[in-house]
């Protein structure tokens, strides 16, 4: 490498790192929301806010109300008013359990077993969770009520959560935040680099410098892999330290994961600069990659069932591999297969988006 | 240089901003296009409801009972079940990620089940993947009392059953859950996104100073750039409501005066949070790495969107107090589905007036403090 390009990537790297700001935003902001998505979200549902309407004296039906409560999965409901249709509409409760008028106890002793349910549906997934969890609560009430007269199911499925005995949700959600924090840092900061250069003029100088294509964008890129990569560790060790999450692969994987996965997304921000003439149009292009990106990671809801065509939009994403490579490797120790098919689809989506940026190139030069 | 306030000189700076949004088509493109775009795309993939999980099903016992089980389960339309790949451990599929679970039926269930003896069958789920896991683990519950009753042949006779009436969205339809949510996030991220790097242009190339050294005053300078741009994004708003009403079918039941009154609170807040953060960065690339960071991930994660806010540790349930998307996506999903009225929505719409009064002020501040030669001389030296 001669002298000329190495002047060239070190001024790239001072001029990123100068800025106070920006320093603070590429390493400590990602740690920070690191940390505070990580603790603060969870996609299992708790603290559904419970009410019921029964008759005093009504046994089974304030027996059922309140071992519902005393599970970690119901709040009391702070109601006002007799209609429990207005506690739900009003947004006190998200659920209501409606005894019959003739109180749950003495139905019960007539033979009829219904209980009427009045759940908030516009959370679907709250909605499903609160019958699902209700219907265990009944199971437990009824069995410790008559131990005997309730049979004992014919068949019943043990389960066992692999690799995550415990449900941990961190352990599911915290390497999605890590692969979208690395995401859109990486494709922000390259996708505006050579756009800015051209908007501020200077483009034209750097064209006149004795530096071949591939030298700038070398040039342009190769620091932000290394400050990349950097970041990738911290991440990693935040990862660790505050959440727990095992490292059960080699190390080496995980390298050469992040490594090709920030290769994919800095060759996708190259090519976004080389295409847009003015920041503005790089930043719109951007949010148009990130955003679906991000959606169709697989984070936030499963992606194994997009109807036909849409598929293949997750198939172009750099966050589902990434993702499915983060979580083989850290929870499931790496399998072989996995490894080297996603890792060869982030490779194939860099290569493209590579050569698609030398392609551009050289048409903004003509 | 005047104290009093002309809307004549904010009338003309909105009058030049709107020139320059008309000349380019690509903004107008952007602002119109995108944003209902995203809302349609993303309501017809997002789906929380799971078919076909790929089950892993080894039937050891090979009696009559465990292939009805196999068949139910099949039946059931949630579940693909996929043959064991011989000479492999059970669990193989899994960490290769072919498969979500594994489904082992063990020698003797069969001899268990006509035994009248509680007959068990294992089942290991992917616990790396939670959100599908927790799927399998619901869909399991659910076909477990039917499939019990029709493998012992005694009728099901549960303690207690639910008759449960879903409100507000019968059909338990994920679309109307979304979009009024998805709705909010798209539009909040574009309007932080737009204010940023408009004002952070004018910075970078100097044509803030320019201005600056006018007559106008700072909140006509403001207020003038801000203003077309609400109008542009309330068209948007206007677009991506008859995307949710005619092409989904999503209800709305509450005031459209209170949602008309919500989006302008609501977008006035993002165009001032993206005034402070142009004001905080002037350089485009910064203005859109905070953006993103400061806009997008807050609003996707914390704002209730998806992730329930109910389920965060109590900080951090306060902690969202301070999103403006929090309390619009609330608003949002009480008018469209639920109907609510003022009392209802007493709340959100009190905490998005307050935020506003505090991020406007505070953006009003920080443009001014920054026009004082001493600061403004600190900050250039870092260009």
């Amino acid at each position: 490498m001669n002298a000329t390009i190495k002047g060239f990537i070190r001024k790239e790297f001072i001029q990123t790192l100068r800025d106070p700001r920006m320093r603070i935003l590429i390493f400590a902001a990602p740690i920070i929301q690191l940390t505070i998505f990580g603790y603060a979200i969870s996609n299992e549902i708790r603290n559904i806010r419970l009410a019921a309407s029964f008759q005093p004296g009504d046994v089974l039906a304030e027996r059922l109300f309140e071992r519902a409560l005393s599970s970690r999965w119901f709040l009391p409901a702070r109601v006002s008013g007799q209609d429990p249709f207005t506690w739900v509409q009003s947004g006190q409760a998200d659920a209501v359990l409606v005894a019959p008028t003739g109180g749950l106890t003495r139905q019960i002793q007539r033979g009829q077993t219904q209980v009427q349910l009045l759940v908030d549906a516009t959370n679907v997934l709250r909605a499903r969770a609160v019958e699902r969890y209700l219907q265990a609560t009944a199971a437990a009430v009824a069995a410790d009520l008559q131990p005997g007269a309730v049979p004992v199911p014919a068949m019943t499925f043990d389960i066992r959560m692999l690799y995550n005995p415990s449900m941990e949700t961190s352990f599911f959600l915290v390497p999605g935040v890590m692969v979208m924090l690395l995401c859109i840092i990486t494709v922000l900061l390259t996708s505006m680099a050579l756009v800015r250069e051209k908007e501020l003029g200077t483009f034209e100088t750097l064209i006149a410098a004795p530096l071949k294509n591939w030298e700038i964008l070398l040039g342009k890129t190769l620091p932000f892999l290394v400050l990349s990569m950097v970041l990738v560790h911290l991440i990693l060790l935040a990862a660790v330290l505050l959440f727990g999450l095992p490292m059960r692969g080699a190390y080496w994987k995980f390298l050469a994961a992040a490594l090709m996965f920030v290769c994919s997304t800095i060759s996708v921000g190259t090519f976004i600069s080389t295409i847009a003439r003015r920041q503005q149009q790089a930043m719109m292009a951007t949010f148009l990659f990130l955003f679906p990106a991000l959606m169709l990671s697989g984070m936030f809801f499963p992606i194994e069932n997009m109807p036909g065509g849409l598929i293949l939009v997750a198939y172009l994403n750099p966050l589902k591999y990434m993702l499915t490579l983060m979580r083989n490797i850290l929870l499931k120790g790496g399998d072989d297969w996995v490894f080297w098919s996603n890792l060869a689809a982030l490779a194939v989506l860099a290569v493209v988006a590579v050569a698609g940026s030398f392609n551009r190139f050289r048409q903004t030069l003509n | 240089m005047s104290r009093r306030f002309y809307p004549s000189r904010a009338l003309s700076i909105a009058h030049k901003e709107v020139r320059h949004i008309t000349r380019d088509p690509f903004t107008l493109a952007w602002a119109f296009g995108l944003p209902v775009i995203m809302v349609l795309f993303f309501g017809y993939v997002i789906d929380f409801n799971v078919r076909e999980v790929r089950l892993v099903a080894a039937d050891r016992d090979a009696t009559r009972a465990s292939r009805e089980l196999l068949t139910i389960l099949r039946a059931s339309g949630y579940f693909r079940l996929l043959p064991p790949v011989p000479g492999q451990e059970i669990q193989t599929g899994m960490v290769q990620e072919k498969t979500k679970g594994v489904l082992i039926i063990e020698p003797g269930f069969g001899k268990d089940l006509g035994a009248g003896r509680p007959a068990q069958v294992q089942v290991l789920l992917d616990g790396a993947d939670n959100s599908t896991s927790g799927l399998i683990l619901s869909y399991l519950g659910g076909i477990q009392q039917a499939a019990a009753a029709r493998l012992s042949g005694a009728a099901a006779r549960a303690p207690l059953t639910f008759s449960t009436r879903y409100l507000f969205n019968p059909e338990l339809n994920s679309h109307w859950f979304v979009i009024p949510g998805l709705a909010v996030v798209v539009m909040g991220i574009l309007s932080i996104i737009l204010t940023a790097l408009t004002v952070a242009r004018e910075w970078e190339t100097g044509s803030m100073e320019l201005l600056l050294s006018t007559p106008v005053r700072p909140l006509e300078i403001i207020l003038g750039k801000l203003a077309p741009y609400l109008g542009l994004v309330l068209i948007t708003v206007g677009l991506i409501y008859l995307v949710a009403r005619l092409q989904f079918g999503v209800p709305f039941r509450g005031s459209h005066l209170l949602y008309l009154l919500g989006v302008i609170l609501f977008l006035t807040l993002c165009l001032a949070q993206g005034l402070l953060i142009s004001v905080a960065a002037r350089q485009q690339t910064l203005a859109v790495q905070l953006s993103f960071i400061a806009g997008l991930l807050p609003a996707l994660l914390m704002s209730g969107f998806i992730f329930p806010i109910e389920s965060m540790p109590a900080f951090f349930q306060y902690l969202t107090f301070v999103l403006p998307p929090r309390w619009f996506v609330a608003m949002s999903r009480g008018l469209f589905l639920k109907g609510a009225g003022v009392f209802e929505l007493a709340l959100p719409l009190g905490m998005l007036t307050m935020l506003n009064l505090l991020i406007v002020a505070g953006a009003l501040r920080a443009f001014k403090t920054d026009l004082e030669p001493r600061r403004a001389k600190g900050r250039t030296e870092g260009k």
